[in-house]
């Protein structure tokens, strides 16, 4: 990456959180329980940017862990377990469940492994429905509990936004690093190639399962922040619908580029919002948008601005090579 | 001198058709053994039985008297068994040089200590070491995927010796490299089999590259060996010019 493109980026990312944390002080309730939306959703378009864009392992499933994080906070919870069990027992849940969902992705892939994962969300969407005794089934479960964090109580929207948005920062911290040790290297040419991967000693068949698990867990995560965010779960939310936009966040940001997640989710949450004058034409809007985005780059908005910022970059190499040749 | 690769008795066919049919040999410590004979051979098959991607109908393969049954090709490539790939098989979005540090950073440490470990798991030095010896500095930090054909062959050369490799098969290094970086490729070759100890089996279509760089030649036709020998021999036997030319 050029030098240009990383101060561009360095300026926008200080600008982001800057944003990102004066925002709340300015806005309604509705603002900021939509900016909480944004900071979870955040979080599962995340994992799902490992298992896809990372490792290139596409998944229609990520909605259903985004319910098994949401109903095991949401049921424990109400059951006067403490948040942070329940937190954490999502993540694990969805880590072992995430696991086992990646061994299909063993024998199938692309459009194959996606109707996979897409009977997963059915099945699970199915459990959320039917199994009364534990999810209450179409009745949802309510009254789920805001949690207090070493004292903290979250229990006012904007308190528990900097919760979530805290989240967020450290499940972001996370990330960078792993997609920069070597197992983000691993993950990568898990996509790009997964033949010469393996004839280089890269256990293809251990990170496949790993990119699922560690994608599912972030699922899980967003769904048991989810849960005392809206605090009234009920099934229908975690249906394909939720696993196709999640896709489309992660596809429109910018598959496989850090911060493609933030930015697809923000269009994902925002846009209805913004387009709210528009009444029933907001659905044909954004897919025009989508539409032409992909037409004209398929590397989502991220890659956009990468296309944008190179000729500026290639032009200074130029520049650097003719003053070190004046003959030139 | 002890055999690093044997091949006993090995056969594989694709449905009724024999690809690889009953073929034995050995190559022993610091060989460089070429495999020749027309299309349709067996060379590939015969590669991929060696490196476990294809599982042969019968037969075995041992590495250092090890039988490689059931064995993937990412555990042979930590047991020392490294290869190259005929058509182009570098990983285009990544830099020249995070192509080598991927080529040698499963063979350091643990999972949990790549994870937590430095980016490069060390491995930048030996990285840069193999970009230098391989003429590649100028586009260490390119993305592989732009490079021009021969500079991708050289890379994917590169890659197979990153983790220090005992037995490397190369499946035609020389196709659409230009005369003078295949002489490059050569005088690397066996430098790296000359100091490294490393050895090789190779399979090749070009048969100047071969006849020059290989102690012995093994020649298929049909699945069978039909002949054997250093590459004078070879070049000279009359079933190999039938083989290759008819009659």
């Amino acid at each position: 990456m050029s030098a240009l493109g990383n101060s561009v980026r360095g300026i926008v990312a200080v600008a982001a959180c800057a944003v990102l944390i004066a925002a709340p002080f300015g806005l309604k309730p509705y603002g900021i329980y939509l900016l909480s939306m944004w900071a979870v959703m955040t979080i599962a378009a995340i994992g799902l940017n490992l298992t896809l864009g990372y490792a290139g392992q596409i998944s229609l499933a990520q909605a259903s862990f985004v319910g098994i994080g949401a109903y095991t906070a949401a049921i424990l919870t109400t059951h006067g377990w403490p948040f942070a069990a329940a937190f954490f027992l999502a993540a694990a849940l969805c880590l072992a469940v995430g696991w086992l969902l990646g061994y299909p992705a063993l024998r199938v892939q692309h459009h194959y492994l996606a109707f996979v994962t897409l009977a997963f969300t059915t099945l699970v969407f199915l459990v959320l429905r039917n199994e009364e005794w534990l999810t209450k089934g179409i009745y949802g479960i309510s009254n789920i509990p805001r949690p207090a964090v070493f004292g903290w109580s979250t229990q006012a929207p904007r308190d528990f936004y900097f919760f979530c948005l805290g989240v967020l920062a450290v499940v972001s911290f996370a990330m960078w690093r792993l997609v920069r040790s070597p197992w983000g290297r691993a993950f990568m040419a898990l996509r790009e190639n997964p033949m010469r991967a393996s004839s280089l000693g890269v256990d293809t068949r251990r990170y496949t399962l790993m990119a699922f698990a560690i994608g599912s867990s972030l699922g899980g995560l967003a769904g048991a922040l989810y849960a005392p965010l809206v605090q009234f779960i009920e099934p229908t939310a975690f249906a394909l619908g939720l696993s196709l936009n999640l896709l489309l966040m992660v596809i429109v940001g910018g598959s496989g580029f850090f911060f493609g997640p933030f930015l697809g989710a923000l269009v994902s949450v925002l846009l209805p919002e913004w387009l709210r004058f528009t009444e029933g034409f907001y659905l044909i809007i954004y897919a025009a948008m989508v539409m032409v985005l992909m037409v004209y780059c398929p590397a989502g908005l991220l890659g956009l601005a990468e296309r944008l910022l190179k000729p500026a970059a290639e032009d200074r190499s130029v520049l650097t090579q003719s003053d070190k040749d004046p003959g030139a | 001198m002890s055999a690093v690769l044997e091949v006993s008795k090995l056969s594989k066919s694709f449905g009724g058709i024999s690809a690889v049919d009953d073929v034995s040999f050995e190559v022993r410590e610091g060989e460089i053994l070429g495999i020749i004979g027309p299309n349709g051979s067996g060379k590939s098959t015969l590669f991929n039985c060696i490196l476990g991607q294809l599982q042969p109908s019968s037969g075995e393969v041992r590495i250092d008297g090890r039988s490689i049954r059931g064995m993937r090709p990412c555990d042979l490539n930590r047991l020392g068994v490294s290869r190259t790939f005929q058509l182009l098989q570098v990983f285009p979005q990544l830099s020249v040089r995070e192509n080598l540090i991927l080529a040698g950073q499963e063979h350091q440490g643990s999972m949990w200590s790549r994870l937590l470990g430095p980016r490069d798991a060390g491995l930048t030095p030996a990285a840069d070491r193999m970009i230098a010896f391989f003429r590649l500095a100028p586009v260490a930090d390119e993305k592989a995927g732009g490079l021009s054909y021969g500079q991708q062959k050289l890379l994917d050369a590169a890659m197979a010796f990153m983790a220090g490799p005992r037995l490397v098969l190369l499946d035609e290094p020389a196709g659409g490299v230009n005369p003078t970086m295949l002489a490059d490729l050569r005088e690397r070759l066996r430098t790296i089999n000359a100091e490294e100890k490393a050895t090789f089996v190779v399979i090749e279509h070009n048969m100047e590259f071969v006849m020059s760089l290989c102690t012995r030649i093994l020649v298929l036709a049909e699945g069978r060996i039909i002949a054997q020998g250093a590459p004078e021999a070879v070049r000279r036997n009359s079933k190999v010019i039938e083989a290759y030319f008819g009659n």
